[in-house]
């Protein structure tokens, strides 16, 4: 990064982001501690709890992580300056809102030259929104085989027709790969050509950028997925669930940690448990429905401590990109102190076929302390998943539960639920 | 063409040109209409549209 520019960043930007809470702030380092002679400046940025990528998040935090870029570079053409990339991986969530933790993305700009991260914001926000928006929700899930984005030629051919009426998204995504397709097939710039400076008029950027907020904005997706609506109609009794609460609570406050990912999280009734015992939680739930529901809930109640996220436990996030080491796994990303498996432990043996030391095994890799819920057969949601399979799980036993679980785990406590028969176990790592 | 050779940012970069000149017009005007509407209430004048008005729904 040029030096004029960090200057110019941290004299016109910098404190007012900091203020708004929109950048991620950080400390001055010695300048011998570059990585690279040359250095004009070294930065110790804070560090955010934890690391989440595009295609773990709800389509409602992707489009807040898009206005949010938006609403950057807005910020910057004030200044005389601009993002000089969009990518959605230089946005995190914490304290339930988008933050940008690329303090180098921001340079300064001719007023009248053409955004170069125009291309970046319309394949890592615009092209996955409308997706998610018009075709499936699911399509978020494709930004992890496409890094960099979403080609948007492929975005406009999944797109259905009736997209094209939506005037941004026939401009920006429509036109856009058009544009591409036709640039593709002009002749190779002869030798000594000089690359052409693309000029557009201030106003021009600011309309440009209007157009995209507009388009982002107005795109919309409702969450109706079976389990966005499981709390409403889980098989439980109140006094099952009233047993429960206490117990997770108990195990939680026994386990005096600080961090705690809940996995199946559904729309968060036990994330919010934890919050109140005084733990920061990682919401994971495979349903983007339910995730979806989640986020606008902890949104609306202004609850700083959880963060909803997209997660297949039988399918995790892997590590991608160059060498496999540019996205972290699931499992790079940190420890919590404590895992909340609720209600999932049937999901993963009987619906997804893995044998009960495997879930055990991967729980103990997760964190030291795990509280879990075992729901035996003849539990009507357990012979729900049954009913359409053929009982091949003679060791889904509670002893095979302990069995298993007793292997990387010391079972430290073992709680039947009250008017259920299912238990729930408090567990420390060996 | 070879799927290695082909660089869709001179593409992007075009539409880019030609949309911004294309919005510029009718965000210009409805600038002016609402600092019209604004000066003649004898407000202030309203926010960026840009930064977010009324669907400003990035922040809390």
């Amino acid at each position: 990064m040029a030096e004029t520019d960090w200057r110019a960043f941290l004299d016109r930007l910098y404190e007012s982001l900091v203020r708004d809470g929109l950048i991620v702030d950080h400390e001055d380092a010695p300048l011998d501690a570059a990585a690279l002679p040359g250095a004009v400046a070294v930065i110790r940025p804070r560090r955010i709890g934890l690391v989440s990528y595009p295609y773990e998040w709800a389509f409602s935090q992707l489009k807040e992580a898009a206005l949010l870029t938006l609403d950057l570079q807005a910020g910057a053409l004030d200044a005389g300056m601009r993002l000089k990339d969009a990518s959605a991986y230089n946005i995190q969530f914490e304290a339930g809102r988008p933050i940008l933790i690329d303090s180098l993305s921001f340079e300064v700009a001719e007023p009248t030259e053409a955004w170069p991260a125009y291309r970046q914001f319309c394949e890592h926000f615009l092209a996955p929104l409308a997706l998610m928006a018009y075709r499936d929700v699911r399509c978020g899930l494709m930004l992890r085989d496409f890094i960099d984005g979403i080609p948007l030629d492929l975005a406009a051919g999944l797109l259905p027709g009736r997209s094209r009426l939506n005037f941004g998204l026939l401009s920006h995504l429509h036109l856009h790969a058009g544009a591409q397709r036709r640039a593709a097939k002009a002749p190779a710039p002869s030798e000594g050509d000089a690359r052409p400076t693309r000029r557009v008029s201030t106003t021009g950027q600011r309309a440009l950028l209007d157009s995209l907020r507009r388009t982002v904005a107005g795109l919309r997706w409702e969450p109706s997925g079976h389990w966005a609506d499981y709390a409403t109609t889980t098989s439980y009794s109140d006094a099952a669930t009233v047993s429960k609460g206490e117990l997770v609570r108990e195990m939680l406050s026994a386990v005096g940690g600080r961090s705690a990912w809940d996995l199946g999280a559904n729309t968060g009734v036990y994330s919010d448990m934890a919050t109140t015992a005084g733990y920061r939680v990682v919401a994971w739930d495979q349903d983007a429905g339910s995730v979806e529901a989640h986020w606008r809930r902890v949104r609306g109640d202004g609850n700083r401590s959880i963060l909803p996220l997209v997660l297949d436990l039988s399918n995790p996030s892997p590590s991608i990109g160059w060498a496999l080491e540019e996205r972290a796994s699931f499992l790079e990303r940190g420890e919590p102190d404590v895992i909340l498996a609720l209600a999932l432990v049937h999901h993963l043996a009987i619906g997804n076929n893995v044998p009960l030391p495997h879930v055990a095994s991967l729980f103990a890799r997760m964190a030291r302390h795990a509280v879990v819920e075992f729901v035996p057969k003849e539990d009507p949601m357990t012979r729900r998943l049954l009913a359409a399979r053929r009982d091949v799980f003679e060791h889904y036993s509670l002893d095979g539960f302990r069995a298993a679980f007793g292997g990387p785990f010391e079972i430290v406590r073992e709680m039947p639920i009250t008017d259920s028969p299912r238990t729930l176990f408090l567990l420390e790592r060996r | 063409m070879p799927f290695g050779y082909i660089d869709p940012g001179s593409g992007s970069m075009l539409i880019q040109v030609i949309l911004a000149g294309a919005l510029a017009i009718p965000f210009f005007f409805r600038r002016v209409i609402a600092d019209s509407w604004h000066r003649i209430r004898g407000g202030d004048r309203p926010s960026d549209p840009v930064k977010g008005g009324e669907d400003s729904d990035s922040r809390p």
